[in-house]
């Protein structure tokens, strides 16, 4: 189900080409870390750090007005590869967990591309009663970044971890083969149980472009224009596993692996994209 | 758990991770293989692949290195033209959606005309870098036009050759760009596209 086709990465082999100089945009301070080696000013990578967390101070306040943000410590982590393999494609895995006695609740987590022009990922709203979860899911990454997890507890507190991924050209990188495929098939889900591997997770898979709207189209020679999967709800009978807030940063063919116990109860994908198409799907607990 | 496990899923195998390898050393390479080497001069626009190593030469334009553009700026007689691309926020995002236009710091009284250095333009912006030259220009085909981006861009190559093609006379092009103009100490200010 998963294909990725000789094709794809074939066609890639270009298009990261492409997408590193598409990047250009904002990346004076990207391009200066690239060859990290380079410009050897022992100063370089201060002033990098600082112009970095002056992106997360600029967005912050848009983000998360008027809350106070604390380190989330072991509560949230958050797993991203240091320099990612493909910038469109780029691995996140986020777990959550309270400590035993701690008496809240998980209500949210946010996941936070702090230099893609629009920073934020993904909502994930938890079902009552979450005290820990796990989320995996691809993102594209548009220059060198933090990327953030931030989760909500049930007193309203904000708790943040946060990883700094080497990527560049997300958001950019054009349209390949399996994009085609992702249009004709737009709206196919897939749903999986781990469950039989031991592992209490599932995954769903809605196929769709999801184009970013800063994608270059090389007919038109202009924008490819934003479209993508802007809200996801599974849930397990009635009981909401997680809920979804997308932007652009979600990777082509959405995909979420999540905490998940199998159950008599069917699963249930509901899926809304920005021109407004609906998907749903049901699918046995145990897996298909 | 297997934090990898959706990325295992996702990412097929080998010939995926050598293209990634190849990637994250080409870029390496980049800085390093550049100053030895310059590609010849192309017939036509670079289409792809625009972060690489440039010509030595353009045909038609003068070639500036940092002090020489300096040396123009403050003489202040020409106008510099920055076209580092960014793209536009796109049309339809939900209500709500946070967008910040990635900064961009560029020469003093340059005019940013950003995504007129891609390869092949579409008509409204092809129509949007002639009124931008235009301005730039005061209509005067024998005005002194300085085109930048940042270093091992073809964008201002490509932007460059497009300005000679539409009849202006008095091109320079300005390889080292923002990057060489910063390590050389001199000033670059926040700057905002040409609407």
């Amino acid at each position: 189900m998963m294909r990725r086709s000789p094709s794809r990465t074939a066609g890639r082999a270009g298009l990261v080409a492409l997408a590193l100089c598409a990047v250009l945009p904002g990346a004076g301070p990207a391009l200066a870390q690239a060859p990290e080696a380079a410009q050897g000013a022992a100063t370089e990578p201060n002033r990098e750090a600082a112009a970095r967390e002056a992106t997360w101070a600029s967005i912050r306040p848009d983000l998360f007005p008027g809350k106070a943000i604390a380190d989330a410590g072991a509560i949230v982590q958050l797993d991203a590869p240091g320099r990612a393999e493909d910038a469109a494609l780029v691995p996140i895995t986020i777990q959550l967990a309270l400590p035993a006695g701690d008496p809240r609740t998980l209500k949210a987590v946010t996941l936070v591309v702090d230099e893609n022009p629009a920073p934020m990922a993904g909502r994930f709203t938890l079902a009552e009663g979450t005290r820990d979860f796990s989320l995996s899911l691809r993102v594209r990454v548009n220059s060198y970044s933090f990327v953030r997890a931030v989760a909500e507890t049930s007193d309203g507190a904000l708790l943040m971890t946060k990883a700094y991924v080497k990527a560049a050209g997300g958001c950019s990188a054009p349209a390949t083969k399996d994009t085609a495929d992702s249009i004709a098939h737009v709206g196919e889900m897939r749903f999986r149980s781990f469950a039989a591997t031991g592992r209490p997770e599932a995954q769903v898979q809605i196929r769709h472009p999801n184009f970013s709207g800063l994608q270059i189209d090389p007919e038109t020679r202009g924008y490819t224009p934003a479209w993508f999967v802007r809200e996801v709800e599974v849930k397990q009978g009635e009981k909401l596993i997680f809920a979804m807030e997308g932007g652009i940063s979600i990777s082509e063919d959405p995909t979420f692996r999540f905490s998940y116990t199998p159950s008599s109860d069917q699963v249930s994908v509901r899926a809304e994209d920005t021109e407004g198409k609906v998907f749903t799907r049901t699918f046995p607990g145990g897996g298909s | 758990m297997t934090p990898g496990g959706a990325a295992t899923a996702a990412v097929g195998g080998i010939a995926r991770a050598a293209l990634a390898a190849f990637c994250v050393v080409a870029c390496l390479s980049i800085s390093i293989a550049a100053a030895e080497e310059a590609p010849p001069e192309p017939a036509d626009y670079r289409l792809e692949a625009y972060r690489a190593p440039t010509p030595a030469t353009l045909a038609g334009a003068k070639v500036l290195d940092t002090d020489a553009a300096a040396e123009l700026w403050r003489a202040g007689t020409a106008t510099f033209i920055d076209v580092l691309p960014r793209p536009p926020r796109p049309a339809g995002l939900p209500a709500g959606t946070v967008w910040r236009d990635p900064p961009h710091d560029s020469i003093p009284g340059a005019m940013w005309l950003p995504n007129v250095g891609f390869g092949a333009l579409n008509a409204d912006t092809e129509a949007y870098f002639r009124a931008g030259l235009d301005a730039a220009s005061r209509g005067d085909v024998n005005a002194p036009l300085v085109i930048f981006c940042q270093r091992q861009c073809w964008m201002s190559w490509n932007a460059a050759k497009r300005a000679l093609e539409d009849g202006y006379r008095n091109v320079a092009w300005f390889p080292e760009g923002t990057d060489g103009w910063s390590q050389a100490g001199l000033p670059l200010v926040p700057a905002t596209p040409r609407p």
